[in-house]
């Protein structure tokens, strides 16, 4: 018999197993859910972008920065 | 379907060439013999993703820039403790990971928010709309400032975890190595700081 699941079960697998490979009946029935569920699948395309955003949120190491780095360290800087 | 695609930085940080990994080797070699232009190099290697790394944990330049510094102090002073079982850059998240915790345990004014034992995280009052972020998110002041006021809620401990994992684009192997935990510890960490950013990001946009 198919394993039936909540909305809030497959929130908290999106957010377990997003990086995970899913073999479990569990995990293939949540998927399943996923798959025909609009407001899980907008969940999870949501926990989705706040990762990219944090990825592509990156800051440069100033040049000055870098100077003092190798000075600090008594290092040579060619 | 579920893996993430990691960034052009992360890869080329995580996701090395073979001639990459030789290369870094033969240097890692010559600074253990006390070869100061190979130190010099590995230094150049990564300290703009060590840099970014301080940044993402402290949200502060200057204390990313110290942070950056007594990194690299230590990769220095301990290069002969460095054994190659693990990669250079996972020894060096883990060093970093450490200064920034460090950093963060000294200033203890600090308030986080506890979601240790939050099953509220999860709540399907979440489920929302989701289609306002702006497609050009990150060149937005207001949402980086939206996403600085969310990581700087939760403790260094769960930013730490998500950063190093879905950021940084670490395995939870190498996530576990360098902070210290178990990898079931990274996995539930790493759950909820997903869950709780995502709800944060959500509710700022709904404002």
């Amino acid at each position: 018999m198919k394993e039936k699941v909540s909305c809030k079960e497959v929130m908290r697998y999106v957010c377990e197993c997003m990086a995970q490979d899913i073999s479990s009946e569990r995990c293939i029935a949540l998927k399943e859910h996923l798959e025909s569920c609009e407001h899980c699948k907008q969940y999870f395309k949501s926990v989705e972008l706040t990762i990219d955003c944090y990825r592509k949120y990156n800051v440069e190491l100033p040049e000055n920065a870098h100077k003092k780095l190798m000075n600090f360290l008594n290092l040579p800087d060619e | 379907m579920m893996e993430h695609k990691n960034s052009q930085r992360t890869r080329t940080v995580n996701n090395l060439s073979a001639s990459y990994v030789a290369e870094e080797s033969k240097l890692i070699d010559l600074a253990k013999g006390g070869d100061r232009k190979a130190l010099a190099q590995l230094v150049k290697n990564y300290e703009q993703t060590i840099y970014n790394f301080a940044f993402k944990i402290c949200r502060h330049r200057d204390k990313a820039e110290n942070i950056t510094q007594e990194t690299f102090y230590s990769m220095v002073k301990n290069i002969n403790q460095f054994d190659n079982k693990s990669k250079l850059s996972t020894w060096l998240y883990r060093i970093v990971a450490n200064h920034c915790l460090m950093l963060a345990r000294k200033e203890k004014n600090r308030q986080f928010v506890s979601i240790d034992n939050d099953d509220s995280l999860y709540d399907e009052k979440y489920i929302a709309d989701y289609s306002r972020l702006p497609t050009k998110y990150t060149e937005n002041k207001e949402l980086k400032k939206i996403l600085d006021d969310a990581i700087s809620k939760l403790s260094p401990d769960y930013r730490m975890i998500f950063l190093l994992r879905d950021v940084e684009g670490l395995s939870t192997e190498e996530t576990a190595e360098a902070s210290e935990l178990s990898i079931s510890a990274v996995k539930s960490r790493l759950h909820r700081a997903r869950a709780f950013l995502r709800n944060e990001i959500t509710r700022a946009f709904e404002r």
